[in-house]
């Protein structure tokens, strides 16, 4: 049986060096993803981290960098540091359309039934809705507390 | 049989009733949705037209349900390409769902045929109107690429 996979197109009018910043850099990441941030330094193999910096147990997301070719496309190993044999993979893709980026990030290797799959089902949209309103308007939308 | 179907959930920063506007109102909707009105009476029962810059019908309906500024469900069969047009009505529904001083979006079309040529066109151009939707409302410009109508 295929296992459960999330696509996810939208489009934003920026620059692939810009969006490529927004998705790498901790500084962007915080303004746009509920507060968190996003550190590695994103070369093939690498260690990179979703982190709550003030949170007990900051670390929530963890993972490798499987394959990073700025600015163009990025793929990362995704786990819950708490269960690292529940490995599954994020390929962001991002192509230039005159004046606007089309992004389109595909979650895969998701197990069915499982709680990182209703949790990425639940955020991707609202991550990537409030990239678009960050990029565009240089405000993240406060859509994580519910 | 499973129904086909086509799911896109979007985050807007404005208000439900600004959003519900901007997804009927003709002068909205030309400007992010590739120059096409729409014309209804936005009653149950009544009939629903998408219309190019030229006055062409290009897709048709019914309105099965509307409650602004919350749920609107309508039919919508395809009127260009003869193909499509065959295989009937689809079926879209609008929730719009106020969380803070943002606007959650679910657009959700369906297809009671399997390997239907409508749901996966529909499927390509959802998330590009709804960007273009998005800009609109949070910068006052849509998206450059829904400016102009292209036949499709």
């Amino acid at each position: 049986m295929q296992k459960p996979k999330l696509v996810y197109a939208t489009y934003i009018r920026t620059t692939p060096k810009k969006m490529w910043d927004a998705i790498t850099k901790p500084e962007f990441t915080r303004q746009y993803w509920g507060g968190a941030k996003n550190v590695s330094d994103w070369k093939k193999g690498s260690k990179w981290e979703h982190v709550f910096e003030n949170e007990p147990d900051p670390v929530w997301i963890t993972g490798k960098v499987l394959e990073s070719t700025p600015p163009k496309r990025l793929v990362l190993s995704w786990a819950d540091p708490d269960k690292l044999t529940d490995v599954s993979r994020v390929t962001y893709e991002i192509e230039a359309i005159d004046d606007m980026v089309c992004l389109k990030v595909t979650h895969d290797k998701l197990k069915a039934g499982s709680k990182m799959l209703r949790g990425v089902s639940w955020g991707w949209p609202r991550v990537l809705s409030s990239l678009k309103s960050f990029l565009e308007t240089g405000k993240g939308l406060n859509i994580f507390c519910k | 049989m499973k129904p086909e179907q086509f799911v896109y959930v979007t985050y807007i920063r404005t208000t439900p009733e600004k959003l519900w506007q901007a997804l009927t109102a003709p002068e909205f909707t030309q400007r992010y949705w590739l120059q096409t009105k729409q014309e209804s009476a936005w009653k149950p029962g009544a009939s629903w037209r998408c219309v190019n810059p030229e006055g062409k019908t290009i897709i048709s309906g019914e309105i099965i349900e509307i409650e602004p500024p919350r749920k609107l469900v309508f039919t919508w069969r395809n009127e260009t390409k003869p193909e499509i047009t065959a295989e009937g009505h689809s079926r879209v529904t609008y929730g719009l769902e106020k969380q803070g001083a943002s606007v959650k979006l679910t657009v959700l079309h369906e297809m009671d045929k399997p390997g239907s040529k409508l749901l996966q066109s529909v499927s390509d151009g959802w998330p590009l109107i709804l960007a273009s939707l998005q800009s609109l409302l949070e910068t006052g410009e849509p998206l450059e690429e829904t400016r102009r109508y292209v036949a499709c």
